[in-house]
């Protein structure tokens, strides 16, 4: 099938302490959010500072449509504001005006005056695909690169084993262009799995052939 | 108020707001007493003033109308901060 999608760029972010078999080679690395205004920085997590450095870095210019997914969100500080309000106590306004999923693209977008489009996107699982999707349209209307962003927070423990997730925050970003770059490829239906942003990072790092998700993705060699 | 009592409230207040700001970068020398917290000076912005005005029910009972123009003006500064802390704290 014929789907004229590249990837020019690609980044990522894994804790320190993140045990992985084979490290990708483009991660970021500590201090996180170092070009992030104090007062903005703040707010973020590690996840979120990650997140913002990376489209900083594939989107230098400000000027490229930004999509940002995750499957979950900021489930530590939604988590404690919904134990405040079992307790009967009044919640954070900095949490709660936070808890939005597109928080992270709006700190984003203030410290870098970013004026294109903004999006954010959570799909049950089928994250990845969707950012491919949402990029292509963008693609399609005319802009000549798209930065899509996977990312995933820290689970609380206790979410841990009632959802799907990493076992790590992680986050990897990408730019798409419709002619420059690694080409993208699709083969067949995937297995419908639910790829994490490690899979990705290791699908774009080398590490498999292919990144199932409701698509099967290929990625030309480099 | 001894002026020993009004430093501690002081200190105790500039403690209040590093922690309820999450402001890191911030240390206790780094807010001046009479600059203004909002906007210029700190660069404190409206989430900011909810979250103190929170920050100050919880720690000194005191509950603030967030419409009130008397709000702005006990906002002002550090020491317009202390002033009503030291006149309606009720605990």
């Amino acid at each position: 099938m014929s789907f004229p999608l590249y990837i020019e760029e690609w980044l990522g972010w894994l804790p320190e302490e993140t045990i992985i078999a084979n490290r990708p080679n483009r991660l970021i690395s500590a201090p996180l959010g170092g070009m992030l205004p104090a007062i903005l920085r703040r707010r973020l997590d590690d996840t979120g500072r990650a997140t913002c450095d990376i489209l900083r870095e594939l989107d230098p210019q400000a000027d490229a449509p930004l999509v940002h997914a995750s499957r979950h969100g900021d489930t530590t500080h939604t988590l404690a504001m919904l134990e405040s309000l079992q307790r009967g106590e009044p919640i954070s306004p900095t949490r709660f005006s936070m808890s939005v999923h597109n928080a992270i693209l709006g700190v984003h977008s203030i410290a870098q005056s970013h004026h294109r489009p903004l999006q954010a996107l959570g799909a049950c699982g089928d994250e990845f695909d969707a950012l491919v999707y949402e990029s292509h349209g963008y693609l399609m209307a005319g802009y000549s690169s798209v930065v899509a962003v996977f990312s995933e927070s820290s689970l609380p423990a206790a979410y841990q084993g009632v959802t799907q997730h990493p076992g790590t925050a992680c986050v990897v970003g990408m730019r798409f262009t419709l002619n420059q770059g690694r080409a993208i490829t699709l083969s067949k239906p995937g297995q419908s799995t639910s790829p994490t942003p490690v899979n990705v990072l290791n699908w774009l790092n080398g590490e498999t052939t292919f990144l199932d998700g409701r698509q099967r993705w290929h990625l030309e060699q480099e | 108020m001894t002026e020993t009592c009004h430093q501690t409230l002081e200190i105790e207040l500039k403690r209040l707001i590093i922690d309820a700001l999450e402001l890191e970068d911030i240390t206790l020398a780094d807010i001046d007493p009479h600059a203004p917290l909002f906007g210029e000076g700190l660069g404190l912005d409206s989430i900011d003033a909810l979250e103190l005005g929170l920050a100050l029910q919880k720690q000194y009972g005191i509950k603030l109308d967030s419409e009130a123009d008397e709000t702005r003006r006990h906002f002002a500064s550090l020491a317009a901060l202390q002033a009503l802390v030291e006149a309606r704290r009720v605990n």
